[in-house]
Formats: structure tokens, C-alpha cells, sequence
């Protein structure tokens, strides 16, 4: 019998192979448990976590879709005035609301209980008003009732309100009221943040003529002007005086607020209360135009009768 | 994988380790090598010989020697291994011994294999009472996972605890002052740290600033907006002025309130009225959402919450999230002109003007919402007492109402009084399991027995 010898074992052991992995156990089936454990512990983390997200989100209020894109709103003090040239100054505005698909929300200035406040007061609870009847409005420009839309060319929302205009538009750093209050515009405004948009004129700030945003902010705004506590503190000018004490007292007013050069919105029929009207302005108030005496509104108002032609040429 | 896949030693068997035996080696082994010694290697015997002096060869014969020899093979090799014998003649050298050299998952795998199925169930029931005794009670665990954001939520909730008021420049604080100082601030700093919340103290002690006639006492708003600051991921603050009393800290605020504000809020003020505000709010110029007594009904619009009592709103303990809605307000509150006309009739200051601007502002009332007063705010018997007791106002122990609020307690009654008794009722009504028995059992047997109180 003769068998081979088995071959020789190598004096040189072999070589150590390196690991497949680092943790050579976990593979194949482990693995799967391993995956399915974590899942079961995130799960568990899921389960006991508190507050989701939507328990804690911002409070959802209705955005406006802007239809229409602006409202005008006037408030009319018909006492005063004859009816003839109330209409035409309701015509005014009709026709330009009219070219552009803007809304049109006029009332009486007795339409509201302004308890025993001046009679002014109205313009607050008259565009409160406006934005609960047009919730989808964009914007809301109170024109004062002695003023007449000049320019039917231009549209609100691009002439004032677009936000990379009104960056070129805002006068920045500037006193709120003129010549020295010490409160002074925002320098650092974007043009998407403004809510509020009006003008000063010699005075200080003038709310013959002012764009709100239609919003929440506005409705606070608005709420806070119209606050008891000023009407009855008997501001001087009322309403546009109170205007100027939030401004001044109130960051997230002042935050919101842009002033633009009169003439964007609000020239003056008499250079003695502001910039005067030149062709091609927006819009044109007949300053401290009275109901009787030499310059009533009405004769004062056939100096810019020519806003009828405007409509004619277009 | 190869070099650690050496022989296993075979229970009751196996092979010794020559070389092993030294005494001084440092191996960190704690079993006696007598008989590994006895079986073999010379050193070794060098070393006995050395150590039992004279008795040199008969160690040669000890194989039998005591009962630990004769049964340290079987009792060393059933013990959970700790170091793997190197096996290995050629790599015995260049390792040095008491590495591991074994797997670690192998290793237990080992150790598990070898025990029986009650000792695995017993050893893993003893690790889990061990996880959760760590989890629980000495890791601060359950102190993260209870303020982070997404699960417990601590992180959102910061209370401001009005200490010091009128001190300063007024009056000195006496000993009583300074007791309830103490209480209330180690009350609330033992409920913070319960349940991961944060806890601003502020100073309202009469500083210049404020000592303005206009200004008095509106410091209150200016703190709440300087933590908002300090703690950008609070979302809601809570006031509590000093002479309040946590009296259920078992209670989280999210329990309590947070998690079903909804149902424990009212937002109608006509469920209890006592300024009788006429609400909802009828102006023909507002939108509907305003006249709606209940605003939206969604809890998202929820900005302010606080309770009445017996004289309308009070704002000894009341919440605030943060949002453009509070920025406002808390800017509208404080205005010159309301306080020049009405500084002589606002008596109660920021309440009052609060109490205005709910009435006159309808914005206001859309994020505002009333909790039961004794959810947040219960009285003690003798504040609002006029009337007697009132159920929708006075603490009840029965109900284990959630704070005491001691207001009012400054102008007649003893403040210090108040707090301690309502400090040792909290004490007494949130005894441990242990304290029970103790207390009650243990106490009340040795009370039978003897006739005497005693304390254990």
C-alpha cells in the first residue's frame, strides 16, 4: 500500500486576509433588523413628540386676491356742499375707477357715529368700511372729498404702490412731522413691506390722500387711529394729528409707513399749504377751499376742469 | 478574522497556557493559576520554589491539592471569560497578553451561549430596570428630551417671574419679603427645570426710567419683549407676578393647557363678563370675522390669554405668544394720550389700559382668549371675598387647582402667611407614594399604639 503523502503544509502560515467590513457580523438578515429596529425607534420618537408643526402655526387670515386691484374711497360731507358739485366730484372718480376696473366706495360722513367727534373722524371707519366690503381689494386710497383725480393715466398699483417704485419714491430719514421731530422715517425700508403711503405737506402729514394695504396690519392700523381715546382728546387738526401722535409713538406704525413726494399724490391747488399741482400730477386737493366766501370749493374746483378732457381724449 | 479564530477552550477539557502562570504578569486576571502553575512551565515552579521557600518539590504532587485545585479547571472555564488565552505559540509572544483578542460580539455571544435561558431573562430584565433607573433618574435625559422643540417642547415656553416689585429706591425688603421672595422663585425654578422650560426673573423695583408718572408700571410690556428677545425660540411667555404659587408642578403646561387650548379657552367674553363689555363688537364697518364673538374658532389665532376675576381682567398670570399680533399690541399698550386722560382712573395701570383697548380696538379681541380664572390664576379666599367664596374664583384642594395667585395681599392681609400655607398644602397634596405611608400609615399606627404624633 502506498499512499501519497499528503502535500506539504507551507512553513509560511497565510496571510490575514482583511475584514469584508468593519463590523463583519452585521450583514444579510442582521442588518434588516437592525433597520427595521431604528425605524421602530423613530417611530416611537414620532409617537412621543409633542406640538406637530401645525398645531403651532401663524394664525391664517384671508389674503386679499386683489379684485379689484384698488378701491377708492371718499368720504362726502353733503351738508355742505351743493349736489351738483358733489356729483361731479363722485364722477371723477367714477370714470377713472371705471377705465382701470378700480372700485368706487363713497359714503356720508353722518353714515357713522363718530360720538361727538369732528366730523373728519369719518375718513377712519369710511376705509375700515371699504376693506369689509371689498376683502379682496388690494389697495384702498382715501381721496379726500375736495379733490379731483387729474391724471387718469396713471394706475395706483404702479405708480405708487409697486414695491420697487416705491423704494425710488420714499423719502428716507426724514422727520415725520416737519421741520424737527426727532422721529425720523425708516432708512432701511423695502418697497414690500410698506403698507401705508401718504405725503406731507407744510404742516406735517397730510390725510387728504393716502394708499393702505389691504390686510391685517391695516385693520389694526385703522382700529388704533380710530381709538375713543384720541377722538375725544381733541387733537388740534383731529384725525390728522392723531396720526401724527402714533406715528410718532408707535414703531410698528412708523415700520410701515412710507412718505412719498406730494406731488405722487397729493398736490395742492394753492402753494401755500404744499407743492403745487403741475400738468401731469395724479391728483390735485383743493387746499383750504371753503363753502362760502370768495374761494368756495366749487369756483375753486373750474380751475381744473380740464380732468373732464383727459377722459375724452383717451 | 484569522488570527482571532484561535482554539475555544472546551469547557471541562482543554489545554493549558504555558507561560501564562507568572504571578506578576500583568494579565488583570483575578483567578488563582495555582494549578495551571502545578501543570506546568518552569518558570513557574521557579517562582513557587522562590515564594514557599524550602518546600520545593512537592509541589510536583499537588495535582489533587485542596478543592480548588482539584476543580479550578471546571469552576475557571464556567466562568464568563474576560481574556482569551493566548493560544497561539507564535503569536503568544509578539501580543502582548491582556488584549482582547477575541471579537466582542463573539465574546458574548460566548458568555450568552453558555447561560441558561432564566439567567438571560433575569440579567436582561435587571439591564432594562438599569436603562430606565439611568434614563430617568440620574442622566439629565429626560430634561433634554422634555425641552427640545420637537418632542417635549420645553424650549417654547419661558415664564417671567416679577420679583422685587416696588423695592429699589420705595422700601427695603423686611425678612418676610425676602421668604417670599425665595418661595416663589425656587417654586418656579423647580417647575422650570421639571420640564425644560426657561425662567426670566425680572427687576421691578421703581427705577428712573419708569418713575416718570407716565410711564409708572409699564415696565411689564417692556419685559415681555425684551425676553421674546432673549429666548428667540420661546413661542409663548408666561407672566406670573411674585405672590404666586405653583401648586401642582406635576402638571406640564402643555398637559395643562397647550395641548387642547381649544377646549379649555373661551374666546366669547358673554360666558363670564364682569366689566360687561358689550361683545361681540356691532360696528356696521367691521367685517364679519371682527363681529364674530369667537374670532376665527381656530386656536392658531390665539396671541394673548388671561383670566378674569371678580373685577375683569387681571393680569397677575397671563400668556403671550410671540407674533406680528403681539408686537402690536404690546406696542399700542402704552400710549401718552390714553394715559394723560385716564392715568387718575387707571387704577390698576396696564390692566386698565388693557381692558380699553379690548373694548375700543376690535383687533384686539380676534387674538385674545380668556382661561377659567382657576385654571391659571385662583385666588385665595381672601381676595375677591366681597361676595364670599365663588367657585369660578377661589382655590378649591379638592380640585388641586393648578396655581394660587395671592393677589392683593400686599395691601391687609399677610402675604407671607398665605404663601407658606399654600406652599406646605402643595407639599402635602403632592407626596410621594413613600411620604404616604409613612405619614399615613406608618404615623397613624403608632399614633393608635402610643397615643403620640410623631413625625418619621
Amino acid at each position: 500500500m502506498h499512499f501519497a503523502y499528503p502535500p506539504r503544509k507551507s512553513s509560511n502560515p497565510p496571510p490575514f486576509r482583511p475584514r469584508t467590513s468593519a463590523l463583519p457580523t452585521i450583514r444579510g438578515k442582521r442588518l434588516k433588523t437592525i433597520v427595521l429596529i431604528g425605524l421602530a425607534f423613530l417611530t416611537l420618537l414620532w409617537l412621543f413628540q409633542r406640538g406637530g408643526r401645525s398645531r403651532h402655526a401663524p394664525p391664517a387670515y384671508h389674503k386679499p386676491s386683489g379684485n379689484p386691484p384698488v378701491v377708492i374711497v371718499t368720504v362726502f360731507n353733503e351738508g355742505k356742499y351743493g349736489k351738483g358739485y358733489l356729483d361731479m366730484v363722485k364722477e371723477n372718480r367714477l370714470k377713472y375707477a371705471e377705465k382701470h376696473g378700480y372700485g368706487t366706495f363713497f359714503v356720508k360722513s353722518s353714515d357713522y357715529d363718530l360720538r361727538g367727534a369732528p366730523v373728519s373722524w369719518a375718513t377712519l371707519p369710511a376705509v375700515r368700511h371699504a376693506m369689509t366690503e371689498f376683502p379682496d381689494a388690494s389697495y384702498i386710497w382715501y381721496l379726500d372729498q375736495n379733490a379731483f383725480i387729474m391724471n387718469p393715466q396713471l394706475k395706483i398699483e404702479e405708480h405708487v404702490m409697486k414695491p420697487s417704485r416705491l423704494e425710488e419714491l420714499m423719502i428716507k430719514d426724514h422727520p415725520v412731522v416737519p421741520p424737527d421731530s426727532i422721529i425720523k422715517t425708516f432708512s432701511h425700508l423695502k418697497g414690500h413691506d410698506v403698507d401705508f403711503v401718504l405725503t406731507q405737506d407744510k404742516d406735517g402729514l397730510s390725510s387728504s390722500s393716502f394708499v393702505v394695504k389691504n390686510g391685517e396690519w391695516a385693520k389694526f392700523f385703522l382700529e388704533t387711529w380710530f381709538d375713543p381715546i384720541y377722538r375725544t382728546y381733541n387733537f388740534q387738526k383731529a384725525e390728522q394729528h392723531a396720526l401724527e401722535h402714533i406715528v410718532q409713538w408707535h414703531p410698528t406704525i412708523l415700520a410701515k409707513l412710507a412718505l412719498v413726494p406730494q406731488r405722487i399724490l397729493n398736490s395742492y391747488s394753492k402753494e401755500k399749504g404744499g407743492q403745487e399741482y403741475k400738468e401731469g400730477d395724479l391728483a390735485v386737493r383743493l387746499y383750504a377751499c371753503g363753502e362760502a366766501g370768495e374761494d368756495t370749493c366749487e369756483t375753486e374746483s373750474q380751475r381744473f376742469a380740464q380732468w373732464k378732457a383727459a377722459y375724452q381724449d383717451s | 478574522m484569522s488570527l482571532s479564530r484561535s482554539p475555544s477552550p472546551v469547557p471541562g477539557g482543554g489545554w493549558a497556557s504555558p507561560g501564562l502562570t507568572n504571578n506578576l504578569s500583568p494579565s488583570g486576571r483575578s483567578s488563582p493559576t495555582k494549578a495551571y502553575a502545578g501543570s506546568n512551565g518552569t518558570p513557574v515552579m521557579w517562582e513557587r520554589q522562590k515564594n514557599m521557600g524550602g518546600a520545593a518539590y512537592q509541589s510536583f504532587s499537588t495535582q489533587n491539592q485542596g478543592f480548588f485545585s482539584r476543580h479550578m479547571r471546571r469552576i475557571s472555564s464556567s466562568l464568563p471569560r474576560f481574556k482569551a488565552d493566548n493560544t497561539h505559540g507564535a503569536e503568544r509572544e509578539k501580543i502582548g497578553q491582556g488584549r482582547w483578542n477575541m471579537p466582542r460580539l463573539g465574546r458574548i455571544r460566548g458568555i450568552t451561549g453558555r447561560m441558561s435561558r432564566r439567567t438571560k431573562m433575569l440579567l436582561a430584565f435587571a439591564l432594562l430596570f438599569l436603562l430606565g433607573y439611568i434614563i430617568f433618574y440620574s442622566t439629565p435625559l429626560v430634561y433634554y428630551y422634555r425641552r427640545t422643540s420637537w418632542l417635549g417642547g420645553g424650549q417654547k415656553f419661558v415664564i417671567i417671574l416679577a420679583a422685587n416689585v416696588g423695592g429699589g429706591v420705595m422700601e427695603w425688603k423686611g425678612a418676610r419679603e425676602w421668604a417670599i421672595e425665595r418661595d416663589s422663585i425656587r417654586n418656579k425654578k423647580k417647575y422650570v427645570a421639571k420640564w425644560g422650560y426657561d425662567l426670566e426673573i425680572v427687576d421691578m423695583s421703581t427705577k428712573k426710567r419708569y418713575a416718570h408718572e407716565w410711564r409708572e408700571s409699564w415696565e411689564k410690556v417692556d419685559f415681555i419683549r425684551s425676553t421674546l428677545r432673549k429666548y428667540p425660540k420661546a413661542e409663548w411667555v408666561w407672566w406670573l407676578d411674585l405672590n404666586t404659587f405653583i401648586m401642582e408642578p406635576s402638571k406640564s403646561l402643555q398637559d395643562h393647557i397647550f395641548d387642547h387650548i381649544e377646549d379649555v379657552t373661551y374666546r366669547d367674553i358673554n360666558e363670564y363678563n364682569p366689566l360687561n363689555i358689550s361683545h361681540p363688537p356691532a360696528d356696521p364697518y367691521l367685517d364679519e370675522l371682527s363681529k364674530s364673538p369667537i374670532g376665527d374658532g381656530n386656536p392658531n389665532s390665539i396671541h394673548l390669554m388671561l383670566s378674569q376675576d371678580c373685577s375683569g381682567f387681571n393680569l397677575g398670570s397671563f400668556f403671550m405668544r410671540r407674533g406680528t399680533w403681539t408686537d402690536h399690541l404690546l406696542d399700542v399698550w402704552w400710549d401718552p394720550v390714553a394715559y394723560e386722560q385716564k392715568h387718575m382712573e387707571w387704577e390698576h395701570k396696564e390692566q386698565d389700559a388693557l381692558e380699553q383697548l379690548y373694548t375700543a380696538q376690535p383687533w384686539i379681541r380676534k387674538s385674545t382668549a380668556f382661561l377659567p380664572q382657576r385654571m391659571i390664576n385662583s385666588f385665595p379666599t381672601g381676595a375677591c371675598s366681597e361676595k364670599g367664596t365663588d367657585p369660578r374664583i377661589h382655590y378649591d384642594q379638592k380640585d388641586r387647582d393648578f396655581l394660587v395667585n395671592m393677589a392683593g395681599c400686599e395691601w391687609g392681609r399677610d402675604c407671607w402667611g398665605e404663601m407658606y400655607n399654600f406652599r406646605e398644602l402643595s407639599y402635602h397634596l403632592n407626596r410621594s407614594l413613600w411620604e404616604r405611608f409613612k405619614e399615613d400609615l406608618l404615623c397613624w399606627i403608632w399614633f393608635k399604639l402610643t397615643g403620640k404624633k410623631v413625625k418619621f
